[in-house]
């Protein structure tokens, strides 16, 4: 019983897929420029193709050894479903397809912009753009593209009836377990890739600039190249993989959602299913059409450019407004203008809390310019004042996802608390509402580390003061998107991991009829049917509430688990950094004439270096992210989970935001200084903010966007071991 | 292989080497062994030019090949007094060394005097090193500290002048963004403290000068003479440092930590 209308949801993707092979022709077709570009662009290749190459080896043992796990409680203890080992496996698979695609290009493009730029700053931006836009249609195109399939197979299984909606809920929350192979597939891009890209940058620039005194994207740094190769490791590779995760768990979380607030409703029960999908879907065109829209003039300067990122992303929210106002009335959904108001609120929290970012990361407002200020009197008061404006920063965007799950909820529940199905259904789809346009946001995130190595390559490659002028307004332009991209990225995992979190309840209720029991005693006499269960009667029965010391519990366990994830994702920087500079000054020390420009260093060393830390300090924090859930799970039970849930989700969001600002403030500070203030390059201003960038880089490169993984990955962990928790808890 | 004399300003010696300006400088910043950065400022000086009792078979002696046939890098023939003693007609090109060993070489050019009132900053780089703000002119300067019926004088004076922008003429209220210098409100006093009291000419700013010259400070160009003659080596414009001379501005914009 597959409508029409769901064909729509295969066509986008395909059509996702299909823009993103021809914009990768178009950039291919353009020539890399000369020797010295060429070279310095298969070195970037080649390291970030060997990162990827042994990260995936990495993931595929650890993938193995996850499947054989879930084959293990699924067909063995029996208290999982069958599907999720092979779900798990899709959605990590097409998570590393996405990175690996959007990384070929990313470093395929680099030097092609860098010549474009030669001939014009318009034909520098057209390939930078479009090339990172083939990223962002390879995630969408991809998630989406495994979601119907997912959706076409399983619906062949449990044949969808117009009388009876159970088997659409089995079939949402068994789709809902590939997630959890995106989350995995994303922590390890996130984490290796933030550890990768900081090792190498902190490392490089200590040894190179501090020790050595020479400038960045200088070819005689050995480190330099695994610099180049870090940005598309962590900014290309990493905000994928994270992205992805964050779209298709929101899609998948949704229709879970809404499988079981229209479950008496079958027909519209299917409408509330394959709502997100078609909204993604027709956000997929409206990102392509964005896409064309992206040009500027020869003469453009930083806000002119900016205009032109932003000219085509407010084309696109403004036609996926019209475009889901009609998707919405065509599937004749009840309180379908509720919804449709959902959808409208998750766009408008997306842009406020990107609007945010930008002003308390840009150094054109006051936050940053007083971060600056403090450099008047050393690095200390430049340490306290980028914390300070970061905790600050975190108002406006908690605010913003407060008033946006609010608004969501009771736009979708016609008003009415009490209608909790509608309500949360409201919250996933207005997840789904920010996200829609991701092929294009992505596109002007993915586009950041493009502009930044063709910087890099022009710099390297001795290009002329003209070139150099384009490709670093393009980069700078790229600083911007790329901060305003990480906090869309949080605010999103935000809303996705509170649909999430219904979605686990309803993941519960999978797992107890698995077990066989089909109904539920809510104690004083009261039985009700499993199957009629609410979300408000699973609380009950698990006793989820802040009396309960299990939950208490979880909430502080969860609490600490994002403070103990940065702690060690920092610290695996610092301790990768400090093989990184052993390296470097290793390679100075042996190779005679790499100071003179007369030898040329082993950049493959450091690629090597950088990739080998990355691999190893991952491992602790992610395994971390898998087994406390779990544990929480068997130990505590649902309560303590529900409890670790809230708690990673209400310390994760807000530190993330928190160190990708202070972060993203410290760096533009130091650039505010460079420009001419406080006393400009050189002073001692400078090396105050040089040193608060330092630090702010694994904050907002490392540890703050691998939060956005962290609360998603537990809450999908959580999901899939519901079968476990529930058959197996201990208290 | 040709022997070369230079005249090193950081530290004040005299050096004969084998190699020429450029690999010198390098290898004078950097090291051997790549372990050790620093900047330098030496001249090249004609051997042929310098005073009689200038011992050049000395260096025809001591500056030989190594055993494994590379150039001798550097040997030491004066470290006091070096540039006093060379005279002004046998130095050539000023040769400014970064951190980590590029090299950008300055030829001589004719100064011409600025007109107006405006004030000036100098760091003054050998044989003594402090910095002071004055209202004379680099040639007036030159004149004036190298005045030796003066008691507090030098022979011969090494000495760059530095940017002022706004507080070469407003030293109470001009914006001093871009300025680098340390204490700034002590530079405004001594330039207010001259402005305002026309029988004092000359403030000491900083008593000795540590560290490196940063070199995007230079205003126009490095001077170095005696009471007589004033020779002149302009800094280039920074369009030319942008472009001609691009690696080594980026390299002398790069700060270090230490």
């Amino acid at each position: 019983m597959i409508s029409g209308l769901f064909w729509i949801v295969p066509v986008g993707a395909i059509s996702a897929l299909f823009f993103a092979y021809y914009f990768f022709r178009q950039m291919m077709k353009e020539s890399e420029g000369e020797d010295t570009m060429k070279k310095i662009a298969q070195y970037v290749r080649e390291g970030a193709m060997a990162y990827l190459k042994q990260q995936y080896k990495i993931v595929l043992v650890f993938f193995l050894i996850i499947t054989v796990i879930f084959s293990f409680l699924a067909y063995v203890l029996e208290v999982q479903n069958g599907w999720v080992p092979f779900a798990f496996i899709t959605g990590g698979f097409f998570s590393g397809l996405a990175g690996f695609f959007g990384m070929k290009t990313a470093t395929y493009a680099a030097a092609r912009t860098a010549n474009a730029a030669r001939k014009s700053l318009n034909g520098g931006l057209r390939i930078a753009f479009r090339s990172g836009a083939v990223m962002g249609l390879v995630v969408v195109g991809l998630g989406l593209l495994d979601i119907s399939l997912w959706f076409i197979i399983l619906n062949a299984w449990y044949p969808l009836s117009l009388t009876d909606g159970h088997n659409m809920v089995i079939i949402t929350t068994t789709m809902l377990t590939f997630g959890m192979g995106a989350s995995a597939q994303a922590l390890f891009a996130r984490v290796g890739g933030g550890i990768f890209t900081k090792a190498a940058d902190v490392g490089g620039d200590l040894v190179g600039k501090v020790e050595a005194g020479i400038p960045e994207d200088d070819p005689r740094n050995p480190a330099t190249i695994a610099d180049n190769v870090g940005d598309n490791v962590g900014d290309v590779a990493g905000m994928g993989a994270d992205l992805y995760e964050s779209y298709c768990g929101s899609i998948l979380a949704t229709a879970a959602l809404g499988a079981s607030a229209f479950l008496e409703t079958p027909l519209l029960q299917f409408k509330a299913v394959i709502a997100p999908m078609l909204i993604a879907a027709v956000g997929i065109i409206l990102s392509i059409i964005g896409v064309f829209f992206v040009r500027a003039s020869e003469q453009a300067d930083q806000k002119q450019l900016l205009k032109a990122l932003s000219r085509s992303i407010n084309i696109s929210s403004v036609l996926i407004v019209i475009a889901s106002f009609i998707i919405i009335q065509v599937l004749e959904l009840d309180n379908g203008i509720g919804i449709w108001g959902a959808i409208v609120v998750g766009l408008i929290t997306g842009i406020v809390i990107g609007k945010a970012t930008e002003y308390y990361t840009s150094a054109s407002y006051k936050p940053t310019q007083s971060i600056a200020e403090s450099s008047k009197t050393g690095p200390a008061t430049v340490i306290i004042s980028g914390l300070g404006v970061g905790m600050m920063s975190t108002a406006v965007p908690v605010i913003a996802v407060v008033i946006g799950i609010i608004l969501s909820y009771l736009f979708a529940a016609g008003f009415d608390f009490n209608n909790t199905g509608f309500g949360l259904y409201g919250i996933g789809i207005a997840a789904v509402g920010m996200l829609s346009t991701l092929g294009l946001t992505l596109a002007t995130d993915a586009y950041g580390p493009i502009a930044d190595n063709a910087g890099g390559n022009a710099e390297m490659s001795g290009l002329g003061p003209e070139v150099r002028k384009r490709t670093d307004a393009l980069d700078s332009l790229g600083n911007t998107t790329a901060a305003t991209g990480k906090g869309f990225a949080i605010g999103s995992a935000a809303l996705t991991a509170l649909a999430l979190l219904a979605s686990y309840v309803e993941e519960l209720k999978i797992g107890l009829l698995r077990i066989g029991q089909d109904i539920m005693d809510l104690g004083n006499g009261i039985v009700i049917e499993m199957q009629k269960a609410t979300l408000k009667d699973f609380m009950n029965y698990y006793d989820v509430n802040l009396m309960n010391p299990k939950v208490l519990i979880g909430v502080f366990i969860g609490a600490m688990m994002s403070f103990i994830f940065c702690g060690l994702t920092m610290n695996a920087v610092g301790r990768a950094a400090q093989k990184m500079v052993d390296e470097v000054r290793r390679q100075f020390r042996e190779i005679p004439g790499i100071l003179e420009g007369k030898a040329e260093p082993d950049y493959a060393e450091c690629v090597a270096i950088s990739t080998k830390g990355a691999q190893v300090e991952m491992v602790l924090p992610s395994a971390l992210a898998v087994l406390v859930p779990v544990f929480m799970g068997i130990v505590f039970g649902v309560p303590g989970v529900m409890g670790l849930l809230v708690g990673s989700l209400g310390t994760g969001f807000v530190l993330a935001v928190f160190m990708a600002n202070s972060g993203g403030a410290w760096d533009n500070a130091k650039k505010y200084v460079e420009e001419g203030h406080y006393g400009g390059k050189g002073s001692a201003s400078h090396k105050a903010t040089v040193i608060g960038d330092t630090v702010g880089d694994p904050f907002k490169d490392t540890s703050g966007p691998s939060l956005n993984i962290l609360i998603k990955l537990m809450s999908m962990v959580a999901i899939v071991m519901s079968g476990l928790t529930v058959a197996f808890s201990i208290l | 292989m040709a022997n070369y004399l230079y005249l090193s300003i950081t530290p004040e010696a005299l050096i004969a080497s084998m190699l020429a300006p450029e690999e010198f400088g390098n290898y004078f910043a950097v090291g051997t062994k790549k372990r050790t950065r620093g900047q330098a400022m030496f001249f090249e000086l004609d051997i042929d030019k310098m005073p009689d009792d200038f011992p050049k078979n000395e260096i025809e002696n001591k500056c030989v090949p190594h055993a494994d046939n590379t150039p001798k890098r550097s040997v030491y023939l004066s470290i006091y007094r070096a540039l006093e003693y060379v005279p002004l007609k046998a130095i050539k090109n000023l040769f400014l060394v970064t951190d980590d060993g590029r090299v950008l070489s300055l030829e001589q050019d004719e100064y011409k005097e600025e007109d107006g009132n405006s004030l000036h900053l100098y760091q003054e780089l050998c044989p003594v090193t402090p910095r002071i703000a004055t209202r004379y002119n680099p040639s007036n300067f030159m004149k004036y500290v190298t005045n030796t019926s003066q008691p507090v004088s030098v022979p011969k004076l090494f000495f760059v002048e530095l940017k002022l922008d706004e507080l070469a003429v407003d030293p109470l209220k001009g914006n001093v963004n871009d300025l680098p210098y340390p204490n700034i409100d002590h530079l405004r006093d001594c330039l207010i403290g001259i402005q305002e009291k026309p029988a004092k000419a000359t403030k000491t700013v900083i008593r000795t000068f540590y560290g490196e010259l940063n070199f995007r400070t230079c205003k126009n160009g490095f001077f170095i003479g005696d009471k007589e003659n004033i020779l002149y080596y302009p800094f280039p414009s920074f369009e030319e440092l942008n472009t001609k001379y691009y690696v080594w501005w980026r390299s002398a914009l790069t700060i270090g930590l230490r």
